[in-house]
């Protein structure tokens, strides 16, 4: 499967074989090796936090191509598949999928990169899905697609062909800069970026690093309270609404009264 | 974009005047009908891209406030009926116990989002249309019609509730009733509230007009009392649960809500009641058909999380 969704249960063997041949392939691992910074190194999710824009700089060796893939930790998924009974459409199964990233950001330089038979992008992770439950064994295509769908509508999982961009940086090496949106849903924990450096279709070095995203300020207060004291929590929710009901009903007595 | 605020339970950012502006329009709507406005504000939040459950649960955080504003400000009116509210909460607590047990029994079965959804198509179909045909019955019948001489025979309903007994009179509402009866009603409101997540009060506010017999406007406040208490229950329960209460997103809601309840309650006295009845009907039959078109349209997809709606 090549260098590309690198992390995929099940497949540490086959990962572990495939990045002996890169560096087999590589030659000179030092001649050719790959860096990578991201900017911001840490992601803060505070009051205002709406979704942040980070920046990828790094090199390649002359002549390559590049790719970047941003992924997130894998999780079992619970979904329900929906279906018409009579005239009406309602939840008529859970259907659990495995295999796949909560998050899975991708870019290249150059769009073939991420098409065909590629070890990148969507074809390359939709084969890595398991779905289980109530789905017949020749509904797995469609829902592994309604999936993919489900994840882009979120902005969880997106593509974008071209958009690393690739310049001379002396040294007869590469430039690669490139940029991704991590949207607002996305949950704190630890994800990866990695860029591969890729030639004649195939990838010869890849780097890379953790990217933390973590809560912090007035939503990791509130996230604490809800999650490990929640009887108070539950009681300051509704303390704080009565007096606030009370406080206006009251303050719009003294504004005019009724 | 300052306008946007991380909301930490629900994991999303949302536009704050956004928001406000919802717990406004509910909660405006809340003063003037008396009802909590569950049925309207959570289908709104899902639409502004806040999951169905913290939806759900935080709007029941909001009304705790829009109905304590609310029912202060129709307090200070005069036109709550604490003897009829505690009678209906005491069967509203019963009803919701079952109801929440009912729920239980239909997810084991593994349908439980079909009956929830049928129940509120059918329940907002039936009260929507019957108020709306009643009310322009009434507002159409300018002159009234002339009586034949003699005392009327009472229906079958006013003999039934007149035949059973514990009578007790609500000097408030100004009618004499047994106690079983608010508290059989109170109890088959909670049923329906637990079962479709909301305070009750769409539900409510009819069956105190028309079975129980009540002034329009002692109806409002009595309601708003009433549906207070069923949703602190609420927000306590859902928050030990479930996690799903975001109070950021309950602030905000019920600080528009509860401006809009005000200005909602001071409307309500300005309006007839066959014009507040028409007015929620029209309502509750918009937001019917809203969930039927849902029920039969295609969705767009067809995978989503479990947990939702």
């Amino acid at each position: 499967m090549g260098a590309g969704v690198k992390g995929w249960p099940g497949s540490t063997t086959a990962w572990g074989l495939a990045l002996l041949m890169v560096l087999c392939l590589a030659g000179s691992v030092q001649a050719e090796s790959v860096t990578l910074q991201v900017i911001p190194p840490v992601v803060e999710i505070s009051s205002f936090y709406q979704g942040c824009e980070v920046t990828v700089t790094g090199t390649l060796p002359a002549g390559h191509q590049a790719v970047l893939e941003v992924v997130g930790p894998f999780r079992q998924e619970h979904l329900m598949r929906k279906g018409r009974r009579g005239m009406l459409w309602m939840n008529v199964g859970e259907v659990t999928v495995s295999g796949a990233p909560s998050l899975y950001l991708v870019q290249a330089s150059a769009a073939n990169l991420l098409a065909g038979s590629s070890p990148w992008g969507f074809r390359a992770l939709i084969q890595h899905l398991t779905l289980a439950g109530q789905v017949q064994e020749k509904e797995k295509a469609e829902f592994q697609e309604q999936f993919l769908e489900l994840k882009k509508s979120e902005r969880l999982y997106a593509a974008s062909p071209q958009g690393l961009k690739i310049s001379p940086a002396g040294n007869g090496r590469l430039k690669v800069t490139g940029k991704f949106w991590l949207p607002a849903k996305v949950k704190p924990d630890t994800y990866k970026v990695c860029l591969t450096a890729v030639l004649k279709g195939q990838a010869v070095d890849r780097q890379c690093t953790a990217l933390p995203i973590q809560m912090v300020g007035f939503p990791a207060l509130i996230m604490s309270l809800a999650y490990q004291h929640s009887a108070i929590y539950g009681i300051i929710a509704i303390v704080i609404a009565i007096l606030t009901g009370g406080i206006m009903g009251y303050l719009f007595k003294g504004g005019g009264g009724h | 974009m300052l306008m946007s605020l991380y909301l930490p339970i629900s994991g999303s950012a949302n536009n704050i005047l956004l928001l406000f502006g919802l717990g406004g329009a509910v909660g405006f709507l809340s003063g003037l009908f008396g009802v909590g406005g569950g049925f309207l504000m959570t289908p709104l939040l899902i639409m502004a891209g806040i999951p169905s459950t913290v939806a759900a649960a935080s709007d029941s955080n909001q009304i705790v406030a829009a109905s304590t504003s609310g029912t202060y400000a129709h307090y200070r009116l005069g036109n709550v009926d604490f003897k009829m509210g505690l009678f209906l909460l005491v069967g509203g607590v019963v009803g919701g116990t079952l109801g929440v047990q009912l729920i239980k029994v239909l997810r084991a079965m593994g349908n439980a989002d079909f009956v929830i959804k049928i129940t509120y198509v059918v329940m907002l179909g039936v009260i929507g249309s019957y108020m709306f045909v009643e009310s322009l019955q009434s507002m159409r019948q300018k002159v009234p019609e002339a009586r034949p001489a003699g005392p009327s025979r009472p229906s079958v309903y006013t003999r039934l509730i007149q035949a059973l007994p514990w009578q007790i009179k609500f000097e408030k509402s100004g009618v004499t009733l047994s106690a079983l009866l608010p508290l059989i009603l109170g109890t088959f409101v909670g049923v329906l509230a637990a079962i479709m997540g909301v305070g009750g009060g769409f539900i409510m506010v009819p069956v105190m007009v028309y079975l129980l017999r009540m002034p329009m406007h002692v109806v409002v406040g009595t309601s708003l009392f009433q549906i207070l208490f069923t949703c602190i229950n609420v927000t306590f329960m859902q928050s030990i649960s479930n996690h799903t209460v975001d109070l950021v997103l309950a602030l905000i809601l019920l600080l528009g809500s509860t401006v809009g309840a005000q200005f909602g309650a001071r409307v309500s006295r300005r309006l007839k009641g066959d014009h507040l009845k028409i007015l929620l009907a029209s309502i509750v039959l918009i937001v019917m058909v809203q969930m039927l078109v849902g029920l039969i349209w295609p969705p767009h997809l067809l995978l989503g999380y479990k947990g939702g709606h």
